[in-house]
Parts: C-alpha cells; structure tokens; sequence
C-alpha cells in the first residue's frame, strides 16, 4: 500500500485479528467463490493440478502432508459455520502471527501504532504441535495419471529435500542451480538442449513459494511436457544419468562459482521483492528474523564434497516420486481442440 | 506469441488466488467485537496521511547514430541491473502463412552466434547472476537479461553479441518446430486461451492481431531461410530501444552500449499496422462438453493510448471490473459466488485497443452471470458514480502506480508501453494527476461513449448442452466456425 496508508492497513489487520465477521452467508457465497478456484485451476484445465497438488499427495505418507490441501468438493461443501469460526480463532490470533512492516516508514511511529492496534488482542487458544514430520522413503514410486483434457504427455519428478537450516539443505539450494535453474542447468542443457525431449524443464524447492517460506517436509521438483514419441521412461534415462553424475564425482570449481553467483543474484531479488516474507519466515519458523543476514554466508560454506554427498544421500531413485500424465487416447493427436468429459480431481491414484 | 492474461506460471496462478482471498477478507468490514466475540458498533479507520509525492528516478536519453535509443535509469539500493532492448517486431509483422515466425526467429536467437555456442551463452549469462531470454509479444519482441551489478557492461556486451550476430544453426531448427507444436496443443487445450483467441478473431479480422494460432503444418513447414528473411526484414537498430535499469556505473555502461551496438546496421523501418477493429454484436458458442465452467470473453473495441480519452477510460474500466473493488466483481463474485477471478481489461495495441470482461463461471450461472455484467455496464452508462466510488478507484490506481514503478522490471515495462505508444514523460509524471481529475461526470461519459453492450461481442466457451439455451436469451447464437 502507499506508506501514507500504513496507519489505516495496521487498523484494517487488527480489526480482522480481533473478530473477523463470517456469518452463513458470506460462508456460503466464498465456497462458492472457492469452489470456482478449483474448478478454474483443476477441473476445466488440461495438467489441472500438476504437479504442484498431484505431487504432495502421491510423494508423502503422513496424512498433514498427502490429503488434497486445495479441498475436495465434498470437504468444502462439509465445512461448516462452527468450523470456520473454530479456525479462525485458534490461529488468526497474536500467539501465532508474525507482523512485518516493510518500507518508506518512521520506525517508531510504525510500532507506536501496532501496539495501539495489535496490544489490546488477546491471545488465542494455546496451539498444539502438529506432528508433520514424514517416515523415510525406501523405494522409488512411479504413477501415471490420465488427464482426459490434455493433449501431450507430461513428466514431474519430486525427491524429498533434507530438513531446513541443515548443511544439506544449503547444499541442495546450490544444487538446484546447478541442476535445474537457468539455460546452463545440467537438466536443460540434457532435456532441452541435447535431447530436445522439451522446450524447458522448470521446478525448485517448494513449488508454492520458494526455499524459505516453508517448515516441515518438502520436495525438490522438476517438470516437463513431452511428445509421445519421447515416452517418460526414455525421459528418465537420461535424468538418471544427470543424478549419477552430481553423485558420483565433486562439481568442478567453476560449476560451484557459477552457482553461488547464481544464488547471490536470487538473494538478491529476494531481499529486495520478498524482503517481508523472508522476515515473516524466519520469525514464525526459526524466531530469528537476522537469519535473513546469513544466508549468503550459509551458501558459501558449502563444499564440492557436501554436494556429492547430499545429492549421494538425497537424489537417489529410492527418495524420489516420478508422475507421469498421459493424455486420454481421443486427445493424443493433434486436434487444435480441447475435448473430453472432465472427470473427478485427478489426484493420480 | 499471445497469451492470455491468466497464462501464467502456476505461482502467479496461486499467488492471484492468496491475493484474492486476502482482499476479500479486506472488503468485507468487520464488526468491531469485543473479547466474548459480541459484535458491538462499527468503527470507522483512520484516515491515514496525506499522499507524498512520487519520484521518478533519474534517467539518461541517448541516441546513437545508428538510431538506436537508449535510456539508463539508475534504480534501486540492491547492486543488480537489467537489460532490456526491445525492439518494435513481433507478430504484427507476421503475414497470414508465418503465424509464430516472429517467436522461432526469437527462440533461435539464443541458439548462438558466430562466436558463441548456445551454451556459452547461457554459461557466461548465468556466471553474471542472470539469463538471456526472448519473448514476443504482438507489437514488441524483448530480448532481456539480468546481472550483478558489476557484470552490467558485459551483459551488455553479451546482449549485444546475441541479437547482431545469431548463428541460426539448422540443427536446431527442428527441435524449436517441434516445441512451438507441443505449445501450440497444449494452448488450444485450454479454454482461456481458445476463447481469447476467437474473440481477437472475430475482432481484428484479417489482421495479425486476429491470427493468434498457427496450424500445427505451417509451423512443421518453417525452414531456417524464413526465420533469417523475417530476421533481416524485422530486426535492426532502428528500431531498437535499449533499456537499463538498476544500480550501475554510467560511465563504463554507456561505452559498453557504445561498443556493442554502434555497428549494428539501422535495419528497414517498422511498419505501422494499424487494423480496423469491428464492432457489432455477436454471440459465439465454443463446445466443450462437460465443461464444469464456461470461460466468457465479452467486449469490443475502444480507444488506444494515443486517445485523450485513454485515461478518463481508464479509470472508468477500474471502477466498473478491473480493479478487485470493482462492481463487477463486486456483484458476480462477492454478491453471488458466480466465479473466482473475473475482471475487465483494456487490451492495447499500437493504435487500437479493445475493452473486455472476462470470466469463468459455473455451468448453471452462465446466463445470470452474463446478464449481472450486461446490468452493471447499464447502470454506469445510466447514471455517474458517487465522489466516494470514484475517489475509492482513483486511490486504488495512485497507489499501484507507485508499486508498479517500484521495481525495475515495473519501471522498464513502464517505459517500453510508452515508447510503443508514443507517449511522452508527462504520462508518467502527469499519471497521478490525470488519475485524480477525472469526474463522476466523465465515467459515464465514457461508459456512454464506449461501452454499448448493444456493440459487445461475446464469446463463450463451456457445455453447449447446458449453456446454449441460457445464451439464447441475449440474441441468436453461432457455433464457432
């Protein structure tokens, strides 16, 4: 908002903290309204959902982690008055928020008026821990999903990354820029310009947002349309042999330099588009918003050893869910039309 | 290539949806209610304080012999800077049998140049924190990349080195055919984009601006002498303009532009291909049978950004679908929970431009939802809109005016949509201004002068047998050819 608004948008954000207004009607017309969202992202669109909610659900175990988290129908339609308010009050309350002001502000004026707003909001029910942690994964999952609105078969491959804030993790974030990011990633240059089995092979760590806005398990994804004649098997091939060169030798010193300046320049973007989410993040998951000042220093330490040894540890078949969508029959040759009754979510299994 | 607004990358799909959900959080006042949950009085929110003036960060004008434009702004405190050149050629140049010429010309650019590989390309691009990408767009291709701040004048340099001297390798031509066709069946599978692509059709008849689709055998016939004629006929500096934005060392950049293109030949001119857009009613039904959702395209064409009435008109498009508050949305959204993501745009090109209200709804609600739109632009056309309507949008438009100028791919596309429509520096520092003077008066008067929903073209995809009576109720219906 204009930095002239602040004060207004403080009022606007505690008044919602304090009690927001849900009644049964404006219940009813926003699942109406989010019942349209699923219909618009999934159910009348070809790849509806892939991979970014089909992926989650076949990769994970723990229920918090593999359930449709955009909602079923029947769950929308289920949900009721008492749940919503029952929600809204265990955790849009002070105890479980990060506030973050970002921008052309006086500092002291800014907190005078979030504690006149936010002060006086009285703490919601004390939150429960919600185990979300997931079991190891010991063999390798292969599902095929036929999506009756698509025209092209499509390829998503999803490892599950080491926890946050470890060696590892930081490792896995440079070896998403060596494998994945940017025309000169091992994934592109294979793919797209040997192989020519796409156009671009895109994906990261947390396909919902990026590698710090998230806590608990989480997947490394990468994803393609293909043409039939190049089935996913002979696709795969050759990504395993990408997976089997990280793993089996160090990366040059040339390959860490470019993916260090490649993570620096993506910080960089951050720090200067997202800076609010960063700090939002590090507050709410690690209590620590200075973490935002380390970062830069966590990438570097990084070693060409503690990359082979992640990807050793991490980019095996065993730890990976590959989804493969093939397109209903009636839609695999060129049509310049889309046909087909849509049917159900879609979900892959 | 033309995409619908709502293309998008999957987060940006996600992202519209979280922003959705939290505005309509913020539209609905709430009760102020005390610790028992009781609802007690509404209250009334501060006021906040007086609006503070905008800055345009300063820029620098060149021109060099050649004829290519040049401007350099200075932006921003993170040490990153963006290139841009962008060049007027793009798919208008494109001739009825060459749909999609102006995107493989694009794509091969990056397959090398007489010194360097492909590979190279994106290696050194990636070394400097950035990429090389090309996009073309109807009027405009972009060739673009970006950089850690020290990098700049090599990025420049590599730039450069890349729309001069492309090597058009022919082994490569096959795979980029084959890419734009995987494009071209997954685009025509989605009803967002058929249905955009019908209705530019029906409005820009025989003009490339009508064309948004090639057949999959025209883009399998391309051959590499026609990516290098439309390259030689479409491409040169003068009718370049190089973009550079961010934090960098003018000195060293401005040689860097010096030495990369002043030997880049001037190139033909571009030619102004201005359509006749056609404006009458009509009703088309694309089938998609079993469709949960009809996908509505509805409008017709209005004044550019050339036309003194531009602005007046865009504030009127904000206060009527284009802005979240806006009544539309505000009627088939929030009132009656027809849709998720309707809004109204008005789509420019160089020298024409057409207003739309776009939609999926619900199979049943296609005629009620049609009929809520139709009702919304009367009631505009039929009376003006009160000072606190009005003052509300325009507060709305300030203020994304200063974010969307906050940011150096904003204040790049900024300068390029000016460029392109010939617009001078009092557009960008009048904006807030010009916003602010429009009368209540002049909404309607613009509602009055552009928005006859007797002249709007519709055009709907969805389940024929569920939907074709419901549209029957607004005029006969045609099948899409």
């Amino acid at each position: 908002v204009p930095a002239n608004k602040l004060q207004t948008m403080l009022w606007a954000e505690a008044d919602r903290m304090r009690g927001l207004d849900v009644t049964q009607a404006n219940l009813d017309n926003q699942r109406s309204v989010v019942k349209n969202e699923v219909r618009v992202n999934v159910r009348n669109q070809p790849y509806g959902g892939f991979p970014w909610l089909d992926l989650p659900q076949l990769a994970n175990q723990n229920w918090h982690n593999a359930h449709n988290f955009y909602g079923d129908m029947k769950d929308l339609d289920a949900a009721t008055l008492q749940d919503v308010q029952a929600f809204f009050k265990q955790y849009y309350a002070p105890n479980n928020a990060a506030l973050v002001v970002v921008g052309d502000i006086d500092t002291d004026t800014a907190m005078a008026w979030v504690r006149q707003y936010f002060g006086g909001i009285p703490r919601g029910p004390a939150l429960q821990p919600t185990d979300v942690s997931e079991p190891p994964q010991t063999a390798e999952k292969r599902i095929t999903k036929t999506d009756s609105l698509a025209t092209r078969p499509a390829l998503a491959v999803g490892y599950h990354m080491p926890a946050r804030n470890t060696p590892e993790y930081y490792a896995m974030g440079l070896i998403d820029q060596i494998l994945l990011q940017g025309d000169d990633s091992w994934l592109h240059q294979a793919l797209v310009q040997e192989h020519g089995f796409a156009g671009s092979v895109n994906g990261g760590i947390n396909l919902l947002g990026d590698m710090f806005d998230y806590d608990g398990p989480m997947l490394w994804t990468f994803y393609m349309f293909h043409d039939a004649a190049s089935p996913g098997d002979s696709i795969l091939a050759v990504v395993d042999s990408v997976m089997d060169r990280i793993r089996t030798q160090p990366v040059d010193s040339a390959t860490l330099a470019r993916a260090l300046v490649k993570e620096r320049s993506f910080l960089y973007d951050m720090i200067e588009q997202n800076r609010d989410d960063l700090l939002a993040s590090f507050s709410l998951f690690d209590r620590d918003p200075a973490r935002i000042n380390q970062l830069d220093e966590d990438f570097a330490e990084v070693t060409p050893a503690l990359i082979q040894k992640t990807a050793e540890q991490f980019l095996r078949a065993t730890n990976r869910t590959v989804l493969m969508v093939q397109p209903a029959a009636k839609n695999a040759a060129f049509t310049g039309a889309a046909g087909g009754r849509v049917r159900g979510k879609g979900t892959g299994r | 290539m033309r995409r619908d607004s709502r293309q998008g990358s999957l987060a940006r799909v996600l992202a519209a949806g979280i922003v959705g959900l939290g505005l309509c959080l913020a539209a609905s006042p709430a009760r102020a209610q005390d610790t028992t949950g009781a609802n007690t009085t509404r209250q009334t929110p501060p006021p906040g304080g007086p609006p503070r003036n905008f800055a345009l960060p300063p820029r620098q004008n060149l021109q060099l012999d050649n004829g290519m434009q040049v401007t350099l702004v200075h932006y921003g405190l993170v040490p990153k800077v963006n290139v841009l050149l962008v060049l007027r050629s793009g798919n208008v140049d494109e001739a009825a049998d060459q749909i999609w010429l102006a995107d493989l010309t694009g794509q091969m650019l990056k397959e090398g140049t007489t010194t360097r590989s492909a590979t190279q390309i994106a290696e050194q691009a990636a070394g400097m924190g950035g990429s090389v990408d090309v996009s073309v767009s109807p009027d405009q291709t972009f060739i673009s990349g970006e950089a850690l701040s020290e990098f700049g004048p090599r990025m420049i340099a590599l730039l450069g080195d890349v729309v001069e001297h492309p090597a058009f390798p022919a082994s490569q031509l096959a795979r980029h055919r084959a890419d734009l066709q995987r494009q071209l069946s997954i685009q025509t599978s989605q009803p967002q984009a058929t249905t955009a692509a019908e209705f530019n059709k029906l409005l820009y008849p025989d003009h490339p601006y009508g064309r948004w689709f090639p057949t999959n055998a025209m883009l399998g016939s391309y051959t590499m002498d026609q990516v290098r004629g439309f390259y030689q006929q479409q491409y040169g500096a003068g009718r370049a303009h190089l973009y550079v934005v961010g934090v960098f060392d003018g000195d060293s950049v401005q040689q860097a532009v010096r030495t990369a293109f002043s030997g880049w030949a001037p190139g033909p001119a571009a030619v102004g291909n201005v359509p006749k857009p056609v404006t009458e009613r009509r009703i088309i039904l694309i089938d998609r049978p079993g469709a949960p959702q009809s996908t509505i395209y509805l409008g017709l064409p209005v004044a550019d950004p050339s036309s003194p009435d531009y602005m007046a008109l865009v504030v009127t498009n904000a206060l009527l679908g284009g802005a979240f508050s806006s009544r539309i949305t505000a009627d088939i959204r929030e009132a009656k929970g027809y849709t998720y993501s309707p809004f109204s745009t008005i789509a420019t090109r160089y020298h024409t431009a057409y207003w739309a209200e776009v939609a999926d709804v619900t199979t049943a609600d296609t005629g009620p939802a049609i009929g809520e739109i139709f009702k919304q632009v009367d009631s505009l056309r039929a009376a003006p809109p009160s000072p606190q309507e009005l003052a509300g949008t325009q507060n709305y438009l300030a203020g994304i005016f200063v974010l969307r100028n906050s940011s150096r791919q904003g204040i790049i596309g900024q300068l390029a949509f000016m460029q392109l429509h010939g617009l001078g520096d009092d557009y960008l520092t009048q904006y807030v201004d010009h916003v602010h003077a429009v009368t209540p008066e002049q909404v309607q008067e613009m509602a009055k002068k552009y928005l006859d929903p007797q002249q709007m073209l519709l055009v709907v995809t969805g389940d024929r047998t569920k939907i074709l009576k419901q549209l029957q109720a607004f005029g006969p219906v045609r099948a899409a050819p």
